[in-house]
């Protein structure tokens, strides 16, 4: 299945779209699916400072506790809070609503680490 | 791993399969929380054939397993059902199960999990006239459970199911197939249980799909199982019971009968009746949104006073739920206690079990 355009992939299944040196940041749609029924998403606050592939919250399906790795490291700007009362919409929207946060980028290096859609199609084939 | 006679079934109806107590199990279909929403209001089938069916048929059964069990076999009538537990000599548990009988055999559900050490055990105590069956290679078993269960097996069936009481069984014609139905479950719904051959799995599984769609009737999986029975408030054997629970620590005390002369475990469960200081299973509702997780420590006044041992989200309940063992003191109904997730607090109340009730 084609990815959507302009994202860049982890092999966590993260997406990251870039913005300038605003990364905004989810998970892709092989990982909504494999998780099922998203019921809890725990963000990084807003100020803190990640690294590239660092732990930056939780995803929790009904059966599972899933932890989130951002793609790319710099100061949390915004996460996405209206997921608190509605996280179903990383299932229904994982590349829009379902968003989870932004990141001010520290080093536009990071970028180079990452999947582009057909090598993280290809990842996937490799994973099944 | 091990297969049901179902596994095609699951593969074509798009299920994803995990693995579960050695065998391939459909997790879920659509999703766990539509089939729990499906069971809850309308139906949902399960295939259960992973669990172990044993037949014991003599005219001993009856006193040999009241001394292997806490509950009572012998006193049980044809037609009958009842829930048990086999327990070690320390009063843990060896496994939760049912009691059918039928009218010249027994029949021995037992966890798929537990089902190599229980037919270790059962054969090694057999004992007078006793003889038992292993059953698991040709048996199957699916379950269909939700409100409108009665309206769609009717139809099916050479017998009223309307006529069957809860926790009692009868042969009937299934599907144009053998069958023993119980009027048994796991999921807090009325609903029925099908016993058949494992060659008639696959037909049986077809018709009631079909015959139910217009119920609302979906396939159901493991994941829908296991939120559907926390919230009806029923152990699941290696969360609220293990070898080192005993049926009074998960609150089961009702189906232990002290009365019997001896049984397997009696002394040491009197012992913890007696002292009445043992840890024991209680139901917490939670505050807030992330869910509690099995292993996560319970807090009280900055003591640790407990583990998670089962935990959900509650659709039914429409809070976050679970059960943990705790220390005795903290298990009044409404003790408000924290359970620690991820190095913070969350807010959590003792609650009676079950969440869940049905109206």
């Amino acid at each position: 299945m084609a990815q959507p355009s302009g994202l860049l992939f982890s092999k966590e299944h993260e997406w990251v779209k870039f913005d300038g040196d605003v990364a905004t940041v989810g998970i892709s749609n092989y990982a909504q699916e494999s998780l099922g029924d998203i019921v809890y998403v725990e963000l990084p606050r807003v100020g803190s400072a990640v690294k590239q592939f660092g732990n930056s919250g939780v995803v929790e399906s009904v059966k599972a506790v899933s932890d989130l790795f951002t793609p790319v490291g710099g100061e949390i700007i915004e996460v996405n809070g209206s997921l608190e009362d509605e996280p179903a919409k990383v299932n229904r929207d994982p590349f829009g609503e379902g968003w989870l946060f932004k990141v001010k980028v520290a080093d536009a290096k990071d970028r180079e680490k990452l999947l582009s859609g057909d090598q993280y199609d290809a990842f996937i084939a490799e994973q099944k | 791993m091990k297969r049901t006679p179902l596994y095609s079934e699951h593969v074509a109806l798009g299920a994803r399969m995990v693995p579960f107590a050695g065998f391939e199990m459909p997790v879920q279909y659509a999703g766990i929380l539509q089939e729990h929403g499906a069971v809850r209001h309308r139906a949902g089938l399960f295939d259960l054939s992973h669990m172990a069916q044993f037949e014991l048929r003599g005219e001993d059964v009856g006193p040999w397993a009241d001394a292997l069990t806490v509950n009572l076999v012998s006193t049980m009538k044809p037609g009958g059902a009842r829930y048990n537990l086999f327990c070690n000599e320390s009063g843990g548990t060896h496994d939760d199960v049912i009691f059918y009988r039928l009218d010249d055999r027994w029949l021995l559900v037992c966890n798929a999990s537990n089902a190599d050490k229980m037919w270790a055990l059962l054969t090694q105590r057999r004992s007078g006239d006793v003889a038992l069956t292993d059953r698991r290679a040709d048996s199957a078993l699916i379950a269909l459970q939700g409100p409108r269960s009665i309206e769609i097996l009717g139809p099916l069936v050479d017998r009223d199911p309307a006529a069957l009481r809860y926790y009692s069984s009868a042969r009937m014609t299934a599907c144009s197939r053998p069958a023993l139905v119980a009027r048994t479950g796991y999921t807090g719904e009325d609903g029925f249980e099908l016993f058949i051959a494992a060659g008639d799995a696959a037909a049986v599984w077809r018709r009631l799909l079909e015959a139910g769609r217009t119920a609302g009737l979906e396939p159901a999986g493991l994941g829908a199982r296991d939120v559907l029975r926390l919230e009806a408030g029923m152990p699941l054997y290696g969360h609220e019971l293990e070898e080192d629970i005993s049926p009074l620590q998960a609150g089961l005390g009702w189906a232990v009968k002290f009365e019997k002369p001896r049984f397997t475990g009696k002394t040491a469960l009197e012992r913890q009746r007696d002292a009445d200081s043992y840890p024991r299973i209680a139901g917490l509702v939670m505050s807030g949104k992330a869910p509690a997780r099995p292993g996560y420590e319970v807090v009280h006044g900055g003591a640790v006073v407990g583990e998670v041992r089962s935990g959900s989200v509650g659709p039914s309940v429409g809070r976050n739920i679970a059960t943990a063992l705790l220390r005795p003191d903290v298990t009044q109904p409404g003790a408000r206690l924290s359970i620690r997730i991820r190095g913070v607090e969350h807010e959590a109340e003792v609650v009676k079990l079950p969440f869940y009730k049905r109206a």
